[in-house]
C-alpha cells in the first residue's frame, strides 16, 4: 500500500512541476508571434489568455 | 453650290459614323482572352493538393486556405476511429465477460503453502503502478477526448462536461511524463527477463494452461507475460511520441504530420486500453495468488510452483529461500 500511493505521490509531484515549469517556458501565442512589422495583440477576455 | 457642301457635309458625317461602327463591332480575327492560359484554382489543388498562398501575417501556417486531406482525417477522426475504439474496447470487455463466466478464475490447484517467494521488490511495483495509475487516468481522459462528446455530454450538459473535460485534458497532458518515466523504466528493469526463448513457444503451445489444468513451465515470465512487456514497451514508446508531437503542435512536422500523429496516437491507445484491460483481468480475479505479486511483491511457493516452476528452481539455486510460516498440515485426502 506504501509503495502504491508513494507512486501516486511521485505521480502527481512530476505532473505539477513540470506544468509550472513548461508554464514558465512557454509563451501564449500573440507573444510568440508579435514581430516588429506585426503586432498580434493580447485578445483580453475574448478568448483564453493567461488569466483565462 | 451650297447643295454641293451639304452632300459633302453629309458625306463625311455618314463615313465618321460608319468608321465609328466598324471600330466598335469586336473583329473576330483579332479577339484575345487575356485570362485563358491562367491557373485556375482547380488546377490548383489537383497539382499541389492544397490551395496556398502567402501571406504577411507570422504565422506562416494560416497560409494554407484549402488542405483537403483534413476532409478524409476528419472522417476518420469522428467515425472510424469511434468504430475502432468501441470494438476494441467493447468486444475485450464481452470476451472477459464470457471467459469468466466459462472458466472461471484459475485456481491454486494444491493450495496454499504459507511459505511465500520475493517476486517483485520495492522500486520495481512502485515502477508498475506510477505506469499503471497514470494509465487509467490517460485512458479514461483520452477516451473522453474521442468518446466525451457524443456519449458523456448529453448527461451532464454542457458546463459540467467543458469543466470535466478542461481538468481531463491537464490531466492527459501532464501525467503523461510520469507514464513516460515508468515506460523507460519498464523497459530497463526487465528487458532480461522478456526475450522471448524456446520455453516460450513450448508454453504457447499448452495455451498457457488457461484451458483445463495444464501447468506449462515458465521461467520468471510468461510468454503472455512477455507479450504485455512488448506492447507497453511498444505501444508506451508509440503513444508517448505521438502524444508529445501533438502536445507541442507543428514543432515536428506540418499539418500532415500532425494528422498521422493523432491517427497513430488514437488507434494505439485504444487497442493498448484493450490489452490492459486483459491484463488488469488476469492480476486480479482472473487468477488465485497472481495479485500478490504487485501488491506484497511476495508470491506463496505453490503458486510460483504451478506457475514459474523454472523461477523458483532459479530462485532456489541462488539461495533465496521461501520464507513465511512452516507449512501447514494438509488434511489427508
Amino acid at each position: 500500500m506504501k509503495v502504491f500511493l508513494a507512486a501516486l505521490l511521485f505521480s502527481a509531484i512530476v505532473a505539477v512541476g513540470l506544468s509550472i515549469l513548461l508554464d514558465a517556458i512557454q509563451e501564449p501565442s500573440y507573444v510568440a508571434f508579435t514581430t516588429g512589422g506585426a503586432r498580434v495583440g493580447n485578445p483580453g477576455h475574448n478568448l483564453v489568455g493567461p488569466n483565462g | 453650290m451650297a447643295s454641293f457642301g451639304r452632300f459633302i457635309r453629309l458625306a463625311v458625317g455618314a463615313c465618321a459614323f460608319l468608321l465609328i461602327i466598324a471600330a466598335s463591332v469586336p473583329c473576330n480575327a483579332q479577339q484575345v482572352n487575356p485570362t485563358a492560359s491562367s491557373v485556375k484554382e482547380q488546377q490548383l489543388l489537383q497539382e499541389l493538393n492544397r490551395i496556398q498562398g502567402r501571406v504577411s501575417i507570422p504565422d506562416q501556417r494560416s497560409g494554407v486556405l484549402e488542405q483537403p486531406a483534413g476532409r478524409d482525417w476528419r472522417e476518420f477522426r469522428n467515425v472510424t476511429l469511434r468504430w475502432i475504439g468501441g470494438i476494441a474496447i467493447l468486444g475485450t470487455i464481452a470476451v472477459m465477460v464470457i471467459f469468466y463466466l466459462t472458466r472461471g478464475m484459475v485456481r491454486l490447484e494444491s493450495g496454499r503453502s504459507g511459505r511465500t517467494l520475493v517476486r517483485f521488490t520495492a522500486f520495481e511495483r512502485f515502477v508498475h503502478w506510477m505506469t499503471a495509475s497514470c494509465f487509467i487516468v490517460l485512458a479514461i481522459s483520452g477516451l473522453n477526448i474521442t468518446f466525451g462528446r457524443p456519449l458523456l455530454l448529453p448527461l451532464v450538459g454542457f458546463e459540467t462536461f467543458s469543466e470535466w473535460s478542461q481538468w481531463a485534458k491537464y490531466a492527459h497532458n501532464y501525467l503523461s511524463f510520469p507514464f513516460t518515466i515508468g515506460v523507460v523504466l519498464i523497459f530497463l528493469m526487465w528487458i532480461a527477463g522478456n526475450i522471448p526463448n524456446k520455453v516460450d513457444v513450448d508454453w504457447l503451445k499448452r495455451g498457457g494452461g488457461i484451458v483445463g489444468h495444464d501447468h506449462p513451465p515458465a521461467y520468471r515470465f510468461n510468454a503472455g507475460q512477455k507479450a504485455i512487456y512488448w506492447i507497453v514497451v511498444i505501444g508506451g514508446g508509440a503513444v508517448a511520441v505521438t502524444g508529445y508531437a501533438l502536445m507541442f503542435p507543428f514543432y515536428l512536422s506540418g499539418i500532415e504530420g500532425m494528422q498521422l500523429a493523432q491517427i497513430v496516437h488514437s488507434i494505439v491507445a485504444v487497442l493498448f486500453i484493450a490489452a490492459m484491460m486483459a491484463h488488469i483481468y488476469i492480476g486480479t480475479i482472473g487468477m488465485e495468488g497472481a495479485f500478490d505479486a504487485m501488491g506484497t511483491g511476495e508470491v506463496d511457493l505453490n503458486w510460483a510452483k504451478e506457475h514459474h516452476s523454472l523461477w523458483v528452481e532459479e530462485e532456489q539455486a541462488k539461495g533465496h529461500t521461501p520464507s513465511g510460516s512452516t507449512p501447514r498440515p494438509i488434511a489427508a485426502e
